[in-house]
């Protein structure tokens, strides 16, 4: 067996992560819609004593799932290093954010299904979870910034006759960073498209990250079918 | 370019015998720094005493004057333990100077036993850490010193390793343990003054 | 290609698509605007350092959040937009322990170890406090909770800068390649020290052991912010240094015989 058939397997595990995150996204009713900061501790309450069940299972799924995205990161560091750098810093540094998205995630998913473990619970503190959740999920975008700005730079200090990534893929990061930017303040305001469910720090936010994901799976995918056809096999 | 590096690394190399301090500079950084450290934690206690003075003298007179000096004799003979064990070495005497390091590590171990037995008796009469002003000082200066003295005997071994095989014997790597060490015993005779003595 | 003069910016320019040690000054520079940046946000915008005291009541505390509505939410803002600064940081440190002549898995473990450090040691306390001062009518005794849940998580974790601390000075002290002088690493004991004189602030609410006293905080805060300063140094120092190569880190030539600094070195 090839090393590269070991990346191989690795890889089609993110459309497989990718499905199921799309599952779970849907699942949880907090999404589509997406709640609002204005709702009051009440209104908070009660979707969690409704909706207990699809709460806690899409949040279980996502639980099970979160770091899903790892190997997909490590093998976009893999090819960093495959680059001409005189040094590993880049690849290094991508390795050093690979795991502060998923970590910061399951943190608000930890926050999610403790607000849906007891929803009897007084609506203050119920309220209190939720916020701690959906402010948690909605400002975890500056690793993902940093990787996205990091890639950029990799990629522009790539000469060699044959980079490994094209330049349009540094400047799609380039434009994915600025997309992710506003929901790091998302918590100044409670109405607008910087609230928490607004445009920016969730449909923009929420979308580049998909579309960097299915960008880069597709970028990754052709590079590592290429590696592949490339290395001698073994016996 | 190459060159002139080469000379310059060789000019180091036969420079450094000539500017011999003993137990190296970079230790004494360090024991520089460590001291100016629990200078600043002896001036937080001495303003907390002066704000509390009855306080302070009523808690000191739980302490047991008999446990201090055991301590501070049994770290002094240290000192002198590793003083000898340096000396030997620069002699080449290695087999008495491994045996003096030994006894520097034995004379360390009878503290830590002490330090542990005298805390037991304290925890005993109803002083802990957070029983009042006074005893949060006591625990906490002589804990951290107690962690020096660990880390101490991490440093001895070094030096028992280095001792050991004719292969090693840096006596500059010994020369910085025993200067490490006498921090260690510096540190404590502070600490005896200030928490037991003055009164 | 010699060594370029004129403007700042086209000497710039030219050392960002040139210059062979781009990456580590990138990484130094990155490191440096960050630590900028984190002192002007804790200190003035958010103004959460120095600390509040946890000896305060509810009102109080209540008070201060209100005090602070805007600094603590746009602070952290901007804290969550560039806390990815860190990761070229701790890059450059774990690159330093791999030009020693010591095993890979000293800069690798302080790697995992550093990046995860900063969510509970800053990004857990960004958003506690967030979610204090966004709701200014909430019950003030969630308030005072997320006021403590943010002050200990930032003070309070102590494990991974103290472990990381000790894998970095090991690695210096048994290093032979000099990328460091020794005074350095001993000068790691006393930073990772620092996190276990902070320990009692899990323990105290008011007094000097507390999350903001005399010994907890303000010296443990000269001891870090020595360390910092010398190792922002001595990195600058290394990147000068770095040849390249496997063996010990060449020292510099004397201040008369270099004209400059990197663009002549690069020139090897």
């Amino acid at each position: 067996m090839r090393r590269t058939d070991g990346e191989l397997i690795l890889f089609w595990t993110l459309p497989a992560i990718a499905i199921i995150w799309v599952s779970a996204f849907f699942l949880f009713p907090g999404f589509l819609h997406p709640m609002s900061p204005t709702m009051s501790a009440d209104q908070v309450a009660s979707f969690y004593r409704d909706e207990t069940a699809r709460i806690r299972y899409s949040m279980i799924l996502f639980n099970w799932f979160g770091v899903g995205l790892i190997p997909t990161v490590i093998l976009l560091a893999m090819q960093v290093r495959r680059m001409a750098h005189r040094t590993p810093i880049l690849s290094y540094s991508l390795i050093a954010c690979a795991g502060g998205p998923p970590c910061l995630f399951l943190i608000a998913n930890m926050f999610w299904l403790l607000g849906s473990f007891r929803p009897e619970r007084s609506p203050e503190l119920t309220q209190l979870l939720n916020d701690l959740a959906w402010v948690t999920f909605t400002v975890l975008v500056p690793y993902l910034i940093a990787q996205c700005l990091l890639l950029a730079l990799a990629i522009y200090w790539d000469h060699q006759e044959q980079p490994v990534f094209k330049k349009w893929v540094a400047h799609f990061n380039l434009l994915v960073a600025v997309a992710l930017a506003p929901a790091a303040f998302t918590a100044l305001t409670f109405n607008g498209p910087l609230a928490w469910d607004g445009l920016l720090s969730f449909w923009v936010k929420n979308i580049a990250i998909a579309v960097w994901i299915v960008v880069m799976g597709v970028v990754l995918g052709q590079i590592i079918l290429r590696r592949r056809a490339e290395e001698p096999v073994v016996a | 370019m190459t060159n002139l590096q080469e000379d310059s690394s060789t000019d180091q190399v036969e420079r450094k015998p000539a500017r011999f301090v003993p137990g190296q500079p970079d230790m004494w950084v360090f024991v520089l720094f460590e001291s100016l450290l629990f200078t600043g934690y002896f001036s937080v206690y001495l303003i907390g005493r002066i704000q509390n003075r009855d306080l302070y003298l009523q808690s000191q007179a739980d302490l047991d004057l008999r446990f201090g000096i055991f301590n501070t004799i049994a770290l002094l003979l240290s000192s002198w333990a590793i003083a000898r064990c340096v000396q030997a070495s620069r002699e080449g005497m290695y087999r008495d100077a491994l045996r003096d390091a030994f006894l520097t590590i034995g004379f360390g171990v009878a503290f830590l036993v002490s330090k542990v037995f005298e805390w037991h008796n304290e925890i005993r009469l109803g002083n802990t850490f957070t029983s009042n002003e006074f005893f949060q000082h006591f625990f906490f200066l002589t804990s951290i010193h107690l962690l020096h003295l660990l880390i101490g005997f991490i440093v001895m071994g070094v030096a028992v390793y280095q001792l050991w095989s004719p292969a090693r014997r840096s006596q500059r790597l010994v020369e910085t343990c025993a200067t490490y060490w006498h921090t260690v015993d510096f540190l404590w005779v502070l600490i005896f003054a200030l928490l037991y003595v003055v009164r | 290609m010699s060594t370029p003069t004129g403007s700042l910016t086209s000497r710039l320019l030219w050392n960002f698509r040139h210059n062979p040690k781009r990456e580590l000054w990138f990484a130094w520079w990155v490191m440096v605007v960050f630590y900028q940046l984190y002192g002007v946000l804790f200190f003035f915008v958010t103004r959460v350092q120095p600390p509040a005291s946890p000896a305060w009541d509810t009102p109080m505390v209540v008070q201060w959040f209100n005090d602070r509505h805007n600094g603590l939410l746009a602070g952290f803002g901007v804290v969550f937009l560039i806390s990815g600064l860190c990761a070229p940081m701790n890059a450059l440190l774990a690159y330093s322990m791999r030009r020693m002549s010591v095993s890979r898995v000293f800069g690798y473990s302080y790697l995992i170890m550093y990046s995860l450090s900063a969510i509970p040691g800053m990004l857990v306390m960004a958003i506690a406090m967030t979610v204090g001062a966004m709701r200014p009518d909430r019950d003030p005794e969630l308030i005072h909770w997320l006021f403590d849940f943010a002050f200990l998580s930032f003070s309070g974790t102590m494990g991974v800068f103290m472990i990381g601390s000790l894998v970095w000075l090991v690695a210096i002290l048994i290093d032979k390649n000099r990328v460091f002088p020794k005074w350095f690493g001993y000068l790691g004991l006393c930073n990772a020290l620092t996190e276990v004189v902070v320990a009692p602030a899990w323990i105290f609410q008011r007094g000097v052991f507390a999350w903001n006293g005399a010994i907890a905080w303000w010296i443990n805060m000269v001891v870090f912010v020595t360390y910092t300063v010398c190792f922002i140094v001595l990195l600058r120092k290394m990147i000068e240094r770095e040849d390249f190569g496997t063996g010990p880190l060449p020292d510099l030539p004397p201040k008369a015989e270099r004209s400059q600094p990197d663009s002549v070195g690069a020139m090897q």
